[in-house]
Parts: structure tokens; C-alpha cells; sequence
């Protein structure tokens, strides 16, 4: 559905991505793991089509990015982001409602029609903001600000799912949440979801796959039982750590070990 | 008041607002000194420096130019003020320069607001001269005054006698006859009078005239075009030609269907005869007179 | 507050039309002249065809002089509004104004210099006020383009500091000006419905329309713009094109208020601030409505400043000073 091919993005005199080949498969999440400046977060803005300068090839549904309009991208492609700027008081509904925009008839003006209602209101009940619809999004939780984050995202109906560290300001049962989500939409949907995270715990739960990358390169992928060793975890966080099995789920948990 | 108004627009957006409203006040007050006040005078005086240009041909007019060693800029009449020293304009006197050229007394018109500024001169022991001529006595008061400051009482005597006497054949050519009712435009865009402070309204009475303005308060307000159209004037002034060149030539839009301009009664007069109240307010006045009543003048 | 429709749009814009053309009609029976009311109003309603009684001075000083004058306010008024509506959702911030950013001070130095150098061309006037007004537009965007982008912040710095520097520049000419010049231009800085010549009219009602209608068309854009750039980016919306439009509208409205009638405030702040707080955020009611309000306002603030004083006149700017200053407070202690 996405994929990138050698993709390379440099800024002033630094890299930021090298040589990258990622690829994007309907119904998998796929996380994207990696210390502070790895290019985890550059990588996501220029697979939303955000960064115009890049060597290699990004591919939507087998097509160059860079002959898209914004709006079809915006069709395809949605991303969640980690918080919202509410400088002027907007309601829960209005605020999910601007996910509805890429299917806009005319651009920029128009009205909402019937079936952007239907769609608003049925990820409102998804992500469990019902109660909430009408009231401010400056009057909610930080939790509840990232499911109405959420909501906007999967209302714009895309089929590919991009988070930046959605995890980042919630507590448990809010990270359990918005993941259980993610993971839903893509088994009921087909969606593909990246989500950029520095929660290797929550990713070995939650992803079909993980890449891991460092310096701009995707040094290791696979499935979190391949990657996620403490020989590959060593290489790339330059930490020793302990691997073993989660006594419930099974699949990989890790710990680093902190030398007193 | 200018002065005033250029400080208000370099203030921030938010105490500007602020000053505007007061200023606006004033201006609707106006200013209402009348003639010379004297501070601290030296017993004889032979640098005097100008800071206004019917005070410099005042200087000029009772034989004391030669005691002239500081002029503005618009300082222009008589040919011989040329030649005299620049300390700035009337708004923005540079007061190391006229430091510089060491005066004794510093003449100042309270019509340019410097009030702070002849603050700065008493300090540096400069004796300062505030007049602000409202009509023709005062004019002639200060006519007196400047000579007598400047050792010329007798020049200055045998002026205002002159003066005085064109002034009395003007009225006595006029007296009987039905005043003119005139409006006299400052600036047409946007419409500016004369009101009840004006020196040049005092004129115009003694000229046989009747401004339309004659009771607005204050020395210039901003008019109304309705009322300006309202008031059907016999006759416009327009001050120009001289120090303002050719603007305020036109007659301002709601009044070119007035009687004055379908009859043509637009009068021109050299701006610089009824602005600076001075011996030549007398040029003024006798060219408002022949204008409006040609008929007593032949 | 209910989601805005079509419907409530509508019937809003359609209600303050209505009282819009209530006070035109009704303003235009004030001044410093009396008038009658019937026969004025009469003569009104025959669209000027016929003069009810009227004597000549009247209907001129009605057709001629105030009623101009009032849609000229309009048009002032409208344009302001709109062109702060736009910036305030653009710039993703409630206190943006046209000249709290410095954008009519540059109007006003592209008008300075018309009327200095090409005093007698009068169409360079609401030309150099465009040019003036956009370039201080993008003065005050490259100058707060961070390496975070143009945050709301940086941009109202830079606005201060554009618009103070343009105030100098304006000092600075105003002094190489002669005494007699100053008082009228420093009237006419004050904001000044009295002198536009009538050429200058349909343009202005031309763009007031067009620009409303501009931004409007682009209020959807704008909602999601006024909840941040990259989201706005992710959602669909082509950020550059819509911020390039919404500068040169904008610039367009505010150099043409500007030149044709001096620096009028506090519309561009107040005014939206007014529709957004009683219609909602949503641009595309708030926009219409600010347009409709702000023609109000400025109508009903020159009124009062060429009544209060009669036969003199205040200059509106000094009115809507009075009135928004602390009707903004007021906001202010609300939000």
C-alpha cells in the first residue's frame, strides 16, 4: 500500500534518512523504533508527502507521492497526531468533522453532507467520545484530547494509519486503548498503521513487524520475535538488555539492565 | 499641537489611541493666550534669534534686521531673512543651534506649542518672547513690543501708526456695505476652516465680511462638507500661491455648486498675507476687502 | 452551540443584512445639517429619482455628500473586519489585526508616497496602499519564519516590529512635509471618511465584496488552519496556496480601506472577535458576519464623529478607539 524504496533525505549537511526501504502491508502495524534522532519522526513527515525534496521513491498504492495532490494523499494516507493547537473553542464534533474535509466536493468551501455526519458519529462512538460530542475539545482530558485526535484521523476513512509516538503523553489504560484501536482498524479494515514509538513493549504487543533504525538507516526488521534481541538492541541503543518471553502473551518482553 | 500629533504617531498602538482622545480635546478648547508675554528681559538686546516667520518680518519691519541671527527655515520674507542663519523649522527648532548662535531673547509664537522647549532656553538663561497674535491689535501690540525690545520703539511706532491707518481706510471704505458671506477653506481634502480663534477671521470682519465660521470654536476645525454646502456662501478665500505653492487652488467638492463658484467669487490670496499675523496681515486684508467689495476701491 | 449549517448561516447573514441596511437608511437622516425625515426618507426610497420636497441643497447634501460617505464606511468597515477575520484564523491567533501587524502602516506609507510623488494620478493611491500593505505583509512573515515555522507568536513580534518601524518612517516623512500638509495627513492617519473623492467608491464596495467573498470561499480551509498548519497539511489542505490567498486578500482590503480612508482600528480586532464569540469559530459564518458587522460599526462610529461635534468632525478612528478599547477588555475578561 506505502512503501519506500532507497529513500534518502538529507538537511543542510546532515542525513536524516539513508538509503531506506520500507514497505507498508494492508492489516499490519508496523513500528518504527529507534533512539532520539534515528529520523523516525522525518521519515513519517515525508511518507505523508510533507518533506518535497527526496531521493528515492515513495509509492502509494503504486503510484510516485510526488504526483499527488494533497487531497488525494490526505484520501489515503492519515496521520495522528500527538496533540492539537486549540486556540479557538471547537466542539468534539467539529473538531472529528475536520477529518471529513479530503472528501470535500468543492475545496475549501461546502457544506458537511449526511454521510460525513454518519462517519463522524460512528468514530466518535468507536473511540468512545459519545457522551463528550458536543462539548469543547479545551475541556477534555489529556487522554481524552488524544482518542478525539484518533477519532479525526480515522474519520478521514484512509486506509494507512501514521502515528508519531501516540503513546507518549497517556497513562496505561489510554495506551491500551488507542493501540487496541489501531489494532482493530486494521484486522476489521485492512488498514496499514506506522507507528513511530520509543514503547518497545507496547510495539512487540501490538506490531506485526518492527523496524528498527538508526542513523537514518533501517538497520534490523522483522517480526518482534526476530528483532528484538538483546545482540540487535545492543547494536542499536549502545545498552545491555534482557530479553526474555511475557508470561502471559508470550512474545518478547525487554528490560534494560541499569548497572549500578 | 503638531508637535503633538507627530508624537502621538510614533507611540504604540495602545497609548496612542489614548493620546488621540486627549488631544482631540485640546484641539476643541484651542489655545486662547493673547498678546506677547515678556520673560526676564535684557536692558539692551542685539542677537535675537526667530522661531516663527511673522515674528521675523515683525523683526524685519522695525528696522531691526541687522539684530536678526537666527531665522527657521520658513522664515522666507523679508529677501534679506535669507540670508540670516537656519536653526531648523517651526516645528523642530535645533536647540543647540540657536544656543550656538547666542541670543539674548528668543522670539516664539505659542501657535507652534513649544512650550517645553522655551522651558530648555530659560534654563540656559536665554530670555524668551511668547506671542500669539488672535487679531489685529494684537498684532500691533506686538508690532510695539518687538521694537521696543529691540531698541527701534520709534520704527515701530511710526509702523503700526501706517498700519493702523490702512486698516481704518479699509473699514471706512467698507462700512455700510452688506458683509459678504465668506468661507475661507484652509485645505479642501480634508475640509479645514477658519473658526472663532483664527487671526484670519478677525480680518475678514474688517474687511466686510461675514464668515460662515465665524462662531466655530476654535482657531482651525476639521468642517463638515454637509454644513460647509449648507451655509451657500457668496464668496470663497483660498489661501495659497504663497509658502504653500499651488495646493489648496481648488475649491473642495461640496462647494463648487455653491453661489460663490457659480459666480466665480473664488477669490486667491497669497496664504502667507493671512497666516502669519504680522505687517503684511495688512496686505491681507485690504486685498479680502478689494476682492469682496470692488465697488468701494475704485 | 449547534454545529453551523447552511441554514444558520444563512439566516444570520440574512438578519444582519437587514439591520445593516436599516442603519444606512437611518444613518444617512444624521448630520450636521438637518434634514426632514419623511421626505428624506422618500427620497431614499426612490433611489434618488425623485426629490419629495427636498430643496436642492438637501438632496445633494443627502445623495451627494452623506450617503457616499455611508457606504464608504460600509466598505471601510467591511474590508477591516474581513481582512482581521482572515488573519486572526490564519495566524491561528485572536489578537491578529491589520494593525497590530503593521499591515496598514504599510498602507499607509504606500499611500504617503502616492501622494507626495503622484499627488495628482489618483489612482496610484489605492495601488501603492496594495503594495505597501503586502509588502509589510511579507516583511512581517519572513521575518518571524523560525526554524519552528511561523508560530502565532513570532508573527505578532514581528508585526510590532514592522508596524513600529513603519510609524518612524511615517514620522520621518510627515516631517519633511510642510507645516500646512501635516495637519490634514495627520487627521487622515487617524482614520478620515470625509475627503475620499467618489471615483474612488465603487472600487472600494468592489473589493470589500469580492474579498469577503474570497475568504469565505475558502473558510473550510481556514477551520482547519486555525487548528494548526501540519494538521491542517495532514487533513487535505493546500496550506501554502490557501496562506498565499489569504495575504493578498487581505493586503487587498486593507490597502483599499486604508487609502481611501486613513487608518481606522480596532475593527479588524473587535469586530470578528464580536461574530466568533456569538456564532461560533466556524470561518464560515464568522467570516460573512464579521463583513456585515464591521460595515456596521464604522458606519455607526462616523456617524457619532460627524454628529458629536457639529459643524466640526473627530476623525472615526478616534470613535472606534473609544468604542473597541474597552469593548475588547471586556472581551478579554470573557475569554
Amino acid at each position: 500500500m506505502l512503501e519506500a524504496r532507497d529513500l534518502t533525505i538529507a538537511y543542510d549537511h546532515r542525513t536524516a534518512v539513508a538509503d531506506l526501504t520500507l514497505s507498508l502491508k494492508a492489516g499490519e502495524i508496523t513500528a518504527i523504533i529507534g533512539p532520539n534522532g534515528a529520523g523516525k519522526s522525518t521519515l513519517l513527515r515525508a511518507l505523508n508527502g510533507q518533506i518535497p525534496k527526496v531521493a528515492g521513491v515513495i509509492m502509494l498504492d503504486g503510484q510516485p507521492l510526488q504526483r499527488l495532490n494533497r487531497r488525494s494523499i490526505s484520501r489515503h494516507i492519515a496521520v495522528v497526531a500527538q496533540e492539537a493547537e486549540l486556540r479557538f473553542p471547537v466542539t468534539v464534533l467539529e473538531f472529528v468533522l475536520g477529518g471529513r474535509f479530503a472528501w470535500a466536493t468543492n475545496s475549501g468551501w461546502g457544506w458537511e453532507t449526511e454521510r460525513d455526519l454518519e462517519v463522524a458519529n460512528a468514530v466518535i462512538e468507536e473511540t468512545e467520545l459519545r457522551d463528550l460530542s458536543a462539548r469543547l475539545m479545551n475541556e477534555l482530558s489529556g487522554g481524552e484530547r488524544q482518542r478525539a485526535l484518533m477519532a479525526r484521523a480515522l474519520a478521514t476513512e484512509a486506509p494507512i494509519l501514521l502515528l508519531d509516538e501516540p503513546t507518549a503523553n497517556l497513562d496505561l489504560s489510554h495506551q491500551a486503548t488507542l493501540l487496541t484501536l489501531v489494532r482493530k482498524r486494521c484486522d476489521q479494515h485492512r488498514s496499514a498503521a506506522l507507528v513511530v514509538t520509543h514503547d518497545i513493549n507496547l510495539a512487540a504487543q501490538f506490531a506485526n513487524n518492527i523496524t528498527l533504525m538508526k542513523q537514518g538507516r533501517a538497520v534490523h526488521s522483522g517480526t518482534p520475535q526476530e528483532v528484538l534481541t538483546p545482540e540487535i538492541l545492543q547494536e542499536i541503543f549502545e545498552v545491555r538488555v534482557l530479553v526474555d518471553a511475557h508470561p502471559i502473551t508470550g512474545g518478547p518482553r525487554v528490560t534494560p539492565i541499569i548497572s549500578a | 499641537m503638531c508637535f503633538l500629533c507627530l508624537f502621538v504617531a510614533t507611540c504604540s498602538a495602545v497609548s496612542r489611541r489614548a493620546l488621540i482622545i486627549l488631544l482631540l480635546l485640546a484641539i476643541s478648547f484651542g489655545c486662547k493666550s493673547g498678546a506677547g508675554q515678556r520673560v526676564s528681559l535684557p536692558a539692551r538686546v542685539t542677537r535675537v534669534v526667530s522661531l516663527a516667520p511673522n515674528l521675523t518680518e515683525i523683526v524685519f519691519a522695525v528696522g531691526a534686521g541687522d539684530k536678526l541671527v537666527g531665522r527657521t527655515s520658513y522664515c522666507d520674507y523679508p529677501p534679506e531673512a535669507k540670508a540670516v542663519a537656519e536653526i531648523g523649522d517651526t516645528l523642530h527648532p535645533s536647540l543647540e543651534r540657536i544656543i550656538a548662535l547666542k541670543p539674548q531673547v528668543v522670539l516664539i509664537s505659542t501657535s507652534s506649542q513649544l512650550e517645553v522647549f522655551t522651558r530648555q532656553l530659560q534654563n540656559q538663561n536665554i530670555a524668551v518672547f511668547v506671542t500669539d497674535p488672535h487679531d489685529l491689535e494684537d498684532v500691533f501690540r506686538s508690532i510695539q513690543q518687538v521694537g521696543e525690545m529691540l531698541g527701534q520703539k520709534e520704527q515701530a511706532d511710526q509702523l503700526v501708526t501706517k498700519l493702523r491707518e490702512r486698516t481704518t481706510a479699509v473699514e471706512q471704505a467698507v462700512k455700510g456695505k452688506q458683509p459678504v458671506r465668506v468661507f475661507y477653506q484652509v485645505s479642501s481634502e480634508p475640509l479645514y476652516t477658519a473658526g472663532h480663534d483664527a487671526f484670519v477671521t478677525d480680518l475678514m470682519r474688517r474687511a466686510g465680511a461675514a464668515s460662515v465660521t465665524a462662531n466655530v470654536p476654535g482657531a482651525w476645525p476639521k468642517y463638515s462638507n454637509e454644513s460647509a454646502l449648507a451655509a451657500r456662501p457668496e464668496a470663497i478665500i483660498l489661501p495659497t500661491g504663497g509658502s504653500m505653492g499651488s495646493v489648496n487652488s481648488d475649491v473642495t467638492e461640496a462647494l463648487r455648486q455653491s453661489p460663490a463658484a457659480l459666480q466665480g467669487r473664488v477669490y486667491k490670496i497669497n496664504d502667507d498675507y493671512l497666516t502669519r499675523p504680522g505687517p503684511r496681515a495688512i496686505d491681507g486684508l485690504e486685498a479680502m476687502a478689494r476682492a469682496l467689495h470692488p465697488d468701494a476701491f475704485k | 452551540m449547534n454545529r453551523v449549517t447552511l441554514r444558520k448561516t444563512l439566516i444570520s447573514c440574512a438578519l444582519l443584512g437587514a439591520v445593516l441596511l436599516l442603519a444606512i437608511v437611518s444613518m444617512s437622516l444624521l448630520g450636521s445639517e438637518r434634514l426632514p425625515a419623511r421626505a428624506s426618507l422618500c427620497a431614499l426610497a426612490s433611489l434618488g429619482s425623485s426629490a419629495c420636497g427636498l430643496t436642492q441643497d438637501q438632496f445633494d447634501i443627502l445623495f451627494q455628500i452623506r450617503l457616499p460617505r455611508i457606504l464608504l464606511a460600509a466598505a471601510v468597515g467591511g474590508s477591516l473586519a474581513t481582512a482581521g477575520a482572515g488573519y486572526q484564523a490564519l495566524l491561528r491567533n485572536p489578537l491578529a489585526e491589520p494593525y497590530l501587524l503593521g499591515i496598514s502602516n504599510g498602507a499607509a506609507v504606500g499611500t504617503m508616497i502616492s501622494l507626495v510623488f503622484f499627488g495628482a494620478i489618483e489612482w496610484t493611491r489605492p495601488l501603492l496602499a496594495f503594495s505597501g500593505a503586502f509588502a509589510a505583509t511579507f516583511a512581517v512573515y519572513r521575518l518571524a519564519r523560525g526554524r519552528a515555522g511561523a508560530t502565532p507568536e513570532r508573527l505578532i513580534l514581528a508585526g510590532v516590529i514592522v508596524t513600529t518601524f513603519l510609524s518612524s518612517v511615517i514620522v520621518f516623512v510627515t516631517t519633511l512635509m510642510d507645516a500646512t500638509r501635516i495637519r490634514s495627513f495627520t487627521f487622515w492617519l487617524l482614520g478620515d471618511l470625509s475627503g475620499s473623492s467618489k471615483a474612488l467608491l465603487p472600487v472600494a464596495i468592489t473589493i470589500t465584496i469580492l474579498g469577503a467573498l474570497t475568504l469565505t470561499l475558502h473558510a473550510r480551509s481556514l477551520n482547519l488552519l486555525m487548528l494548526g498548519e501540519r494538521d491542517a497539511f495532514d487533513l487535505g489542505v493546500e496550506v501554502g496556496r490557501v496562506r498565499m490567498v489569504v495575504f493578498l486578500v487581505a493586503s487587498l482590503l486593507v490597502g483599499s480601506s486604508v487609502a481611501a480612508s486613513g487608518s481606522v482600528g480596532y475593527v479588524g480586532l473587535v469586530v470578528p472577535h464580536l461574530a466568533r464569540l456569538s456564532l461560533g469559530s466556524d470561518n464560515r459564518i464568522s467570516i460573512p458576519a464579521a463583513a456585515l458587522g464591521g460595515a456596521l460599526f464604522v458606519i455607526v462610529a462616523d456617524t457619532v464623529a460627524r454628529t458629536i461635534i457639529a459643524p466640526r468632525e473627530l476623525p472615526v478612528g478616534a470613535i472606534t478607539a473609544l468604542i473597541g478599547a474597552p469593548l475588547f477588555i471586556y472581551l478579554l475578561k470573557r475569554v
